[in-house]
């Protein structure tokens, strides 16, 4: 069996996600943002615990929900087909990119083919992915973000913080602040209300005059050829049925086979993200504009992008990865990103789930600072709704991450990038310890009889703690002593 | 029942004369005590306890550093330890999860590991589960919190026991800390890999547990109480924890020391 | 569009190649049974008034009204807001009955507009001139509190998107349950039509520092129409 590995061009994230240390060392030093993270992931966190009150249904859509998920990736490709049959006798067009910048070239030639230049889009991460906007400008076209936290993120010339709320770092301060330098006539205010209506104002007029809407797809239903979207601000259904053309672009782990599996998914979808029921919009895009209907796109484009997706499809354990719906339940959970909040990963996908799939989409080399970030806490896995067992992933990638590299990468780019020689004797050593008793009796009671000696400081622990106290006597030697316990040699 | 999810969820063992304590490498040096102590709390429930001396450490350090092959030799070297087929009652939640979960995984090609797995019992979870101890408080009354290691809470249920066990004490009153949920920061070789990180969320778990206004907070993972009581004695703060074992004995005792080490 | 083409299908070879490498030959025959959770079935009562409860925590209003009533209803609303002007389609159910209450001469003064244009030419007639809309809907769900609109030339996509308040008429005996039973029930994986539109609200955001706010984009608000006349069966 063939493995393709994924190299994929260096972008902007392979330098951010590089610098990992930097940024979190410039992140936790950021005492407002800090605050914001806190407070944000205080409220998402009791949103969603307050939309599953009933245990058991919670863990039997979760169990039906894996299930789902990992029968539409066990017949991915063949579902892949099925969709690009059923979409393109819908009269939706189909482009298949295995790179991000294959995706951009398709979507920008879509655009110039209709001489255009105004595009408004919906929240897409995949577009985010791809760099999309960028590549767009550099062909005199411009990409106008339209849900307001990637509007605001925008102006703010910065990325996504968060994938489901991509303005969360900031709060409404800071974004009257971003207001007034960049929108003209903006009366400066902090009222929540009032930000919201100058964005819907700026907004408004960009949809109007749009040639081209992008969304992403959060289902794509193979059985019936339908593209699915969810969302509550009505940017992703202005930007599906306002302009005359709508490209729409999403992963390949996107489809499911069946119409029936979308109610459960879609359920656990914004339950887990935001504790809603369910969204205010749920957009069901299945043809373009028919003979007759006064609006509504002419042209519908699907483009599915692969960028590393199958390079983690091709290990059955890593797969499971590939189960993610993008709730960003696993980030409202996790005490590492609400700690450092989203930005510092430097990867398009923050939080846990960005640590399990980045390294696809960037190389273990690039992000081999993001697996052990982590405790191994579990809140994420125990909170993910098709519960991707991302503790164990981590585990997985650590070991990747650490082997010994062999000519060719076998399961991913970038494996062994955390191999030290010294770190690698050190554990070696630790082994052959542990597995030999006496040698490791001998050593734990020199320890405890140099406990007097032991250094005050030792290494990064002790920045922040008091040195750990060693025992006079080990647990060992106590038992030894005592009468009762049968110590067994 | 199965499909909630809860790892911990399992049948348990009638009440079996003697049992094996594993000790963890950590109590070892550090916290011997809290090992006599559950030594103790056993035999005083008319448990015989067996205490094998070639046990070292399950593995989990080098496990979840990825150095597989490496935990994988040193978690071999550990069941051949636990010959006799009765209960194996740990000391920590974390390394109970580890040899009783990830075990399984680790050592997938060991003949009888699933047996091995099955008979490994997190201390807290053994006595209510399998005890069912009555517990008699003589302590003076008292405010205390408790903190739950994540592997422990996931992995073996030990919030519920924890707190079962904690309940039964009649003095002594549970003081619910913010965010009691979430992780100290702790995380194995995570704490000095990643320590600014690690030491943001001990500085907020340490001010939780102050804020709590408790004479002292009980756990059942060593690993957690290093991390939080190094953190504690830095920041020049009194309040300390103390494993549930030994705190459990000194209440039954009727002698609380007041000063955990 | 033959480089576009041929780039195409080599990307999409390579993808589908790498994707059936690793799962040809997998027994789809023996995959794990399914669970789903029983929803406890719901009465009539209990299935409107959790209807009209998610409805209302999602910030909308909810008037009932007999068919006899609709037009009067839709006139208050508008009058309290200073509204004098209504769009909507011309073949729906209630559409004559709006009509010629509208047109009455003793009307308060509402002047009634057709959706009967392309909007790609008459954006303006349809951001800037119609500050209120009505539409009919094909069928409601319970569980979430969720109208479900199927679009057409008649009552476009846009009909419910673009105008600041929506009106829009549910007919309680077309209410299901839940979104599962309505696609099982309607056999929707038959046949969609091009849009299908699910609504369970006005539009709103809570992007700015947690913060609920409507309007967002789509309509400030949503007022729900709610024909529940026991004797007014299909």
């Amino acid at each position: 069996m063939t493995v393709n590995i994924h190299h994929p061009a260096p972008s902007k994230h392979t330098a951010k996600a590089k610098n990992f240390r930097t940024s979190v060392e410039r992140d936790l030093a950021d005492e407002e943002l800090r605050e914001n993270f806190r407070g944000a992931m205080k409220f998402l966190s009791e949103r969603r615990k307050s939309a599953f009150p009933d245990e058991l249904e919670l863990q039997t859509l979760r169990e039906q929900c894996r299930l789902i998920k990992q029968r539409c990736l066990l017949k991915l490709p063949y579902l892949l087909e099925q969709l690009e049959d059923n979409l393109t006798r819908n009269g939706i067009q189909v482009h298949w990119a295995e790179t991000t910048e294959e995706a951009n070239s398709i979507i920008q030639r879509i655009i110039s083919k209709r001489e255009a230049t105004r595009v408004v889009k919906g929240k897409s991460m995949v577009s985010e992915e791809t760099e999309l906007n960028a590549y767009l400008e550099k062909f005199g076209i411009e990409c106008l973000e339209a849900d307001m936290g990637e509007y605001i993120v925008q102006l703010a010339k910065e990325e996504p913080s968060h994938i489901i709320v991509p303005a969360i770092h900031k709060n409404k301060y800071q974004v009257a602040d971003l207001f007034a330098k960049n929108i003209p006539g903006f009366e400066h205010t902090t009222d929540v209300d009032k930000l919201i209506n100058e964005g819907r104002r700026v907004l408004r007029d960009k949809f109007k005059h749009a040639d081209v809407g992008i969304t992403g797809v959060n289902f794509a239903v193979a059985e019936t050829g339908t593209l699915c979207l969810v969302e509550n601000e009505g940017n992703g259904q202005m930007c599906t049925a306002v302009p005359n053309v709508h490209i729409a672009m999403t992963g390949i782990e996107k489809v499911v086979e069946w119409l029936d599996d979308v109610p459960p998914l879609l359920s656990l979808l914004t339950r887990s993200a935001t504790g809603q029921a369910i969204t205010t919009y749920f957009n069901m895009i299945t043809k373009p504009r028919q003979p007759g209907e006064k609006d509504g796109p002419e042209e519908v484009h699907l483009v599915l992008l692969d960028n590393g997706r199958s390079q983690a499809f091709a290990d059955e354990e890593l797969r499971q990865t590939l189960q993610c719906i993008r709730c960003g339940a696993c980030m409202n959970h996790c005490p590492v990103y609400k700690r450092i909040g989203g930005h510092a990963y430097g990867t398009v996908y923050p939080g846990p789930i960005g640590k399990i799939i980045s390294p696809h989409m960037l190389g273990l080399d690039a992000t081999k600072d993001l697996p052990t970030a982590s405790s191994l806490c579990g809140a994420c896995g125990e909170v993910c709704p098709v519960k991707i067992p991302i503790p164990k992933l981590l585990l997985r990638l650590r070991q990747e991450s650490v082997k010994v590299a062999g000519p060719e990468e076998t399961v991913m780019g970038g494996e062994g990038a955390n191999r030290k020689t010294t770190e690698a004797l050190i554990w070696q050593g630790w082994s052959a310890m542990h597995r030999h008793p006496a040698l490791y009796r001998a050593s734990m009671w020199l320890a405890t009889r140099l406990h007097k000696f032991m250094p005050a400081k030792i290494g990064p622990w002790t920045s922040v703690r008091s040195a750990p106290h060693i025992a006079p006597k080990t647990l060992h030697e106590l038992v030894a002593q005592r009468k009762n316990t049968r110590a067994k040699p | 029942m199965a499909i909630l999810n809860s790892q911990h969820l399992r049948d348990y063992p009638a009440r079996p004369d003697k049992v094996y304590l594993y000790g963890t490498c950590l109590a070892d040096t550090l916290f011997p005590e809290s090992g006599m102590d559950a030594i103790t709390l056993l035999e005083q429930q008319g448990i015989e306890v067996l205490f094998p001396m070639g046990q070292t450490c399950c593995g989990q350090p080098a496990y979840n550093s990825g150095y597989e092959q490496e935990a994988r030799k040193v978690a071999l070297a550990q069941i051949k330890q636990f010959p006799l087929e009765i209960p194996i009652v740990i000391i920590s939640g974390s390394c109970g999860g580890m040899m009783r979960h990830h075990y399984a995984d680790l050592l997938r090609d060991e003949p009888g590991i699933e047996d091995f797995c099955n008979r490994i019992f997190e201390f807290t979870e053994f006595l209510v589960h399998v005890l069912k101890i009555k517990l008699q408080d003589k302590g003076a009354s008292e405010k205390v919190a408790l903190h739950t290691s994540c592997a422990a809470r996931r992995e073996m249920g030990v919030h519920i026991t924890g707190r079962a066990l904690l309940s039964q004490l009649e003095n002594v009153t549970l003081i619910t800390h913010e965010n009691e949920s979430e992780c100290c920061g702790f995380g194995g070789t995570f704490a000095v890999k990643h320590a600014d990180i690690s030491a943001a969320m001990v500085a907020d778990k340490t001010q939780s547990l102050l804020e709590a206004d408790v004479v002292r907070y009980v756990t059942a993972d060593n690993g957690c109480r290093m991390n939080i009581n190094g953190s504690l004695e830095y920041q020049k703060q009194s309040l300390r924890g103390e494993h549930i074992a030994s705190y459990l004995l000194s209440r039954v005792t009727g002698g609380t020391d007041g000063e955990p080490s | 569009m033959s480089t576009i083409h041929s780039e195409r299908s080599g990307a999409r070879g390579r993808i589908l190649e790498k994707l059936k490498a690793q799962v040809a030959g997998a027994d789809y025959g023996k995959l794990p049974a399914e669970p789903s959770y029983a929803y406890p079935p719901m009465s009539r009562d209990a299935a409107l008034a959790r209807f009209t409860e998610c409805l209302q925590a999602n910030h909308a209003e909810v008037i009932e009204v007999s068919a006899e009533t609709i037009p009067l209803a839709i006139e208050r609303e508008l009058v309290k807001r200073n509204i004098s002007k209504l769009i909507c389609g011309q073949k729906g159910k209630f559409s004559g009955s709006l009509e010629s209450y509208f047109s009455r001469s003793d009307s308060e003064g509402i002047e009634l507009v057709k959706y009967d244009f392309p909007l790609s030419d008459n954006k303006s007639r349809l951001f800037d001139e119609a500050p209120a809309s009505f539409t009919h809907s094909r069928c409601s769900i319970a569980a979430t509190g969720t109208i479900v609109l199927w679009p057409s030339e008649d009552e476009p996509r846009t009909l419910s998107l673009v105008p600041p308040l929506h009106f829009v008429l549910v007919d309680t005996h077309k209410m299901v349950s839940d979104f599962a039973t309505l696609l099982k029930s309607e056999h929707w994986g038959a046949e969609l039509p091009a849009n299908v539109l699910l609504i369970s609200g006005p539009s709103k955001t809570a992007d700015i520092q947690q913060t609920l706010a409507y309007g967002a984009h789509g309509p400030k608000e949503l007022v729900v129409l709610l024909l529940n006349n026991n004797t007014d069966k299909e």
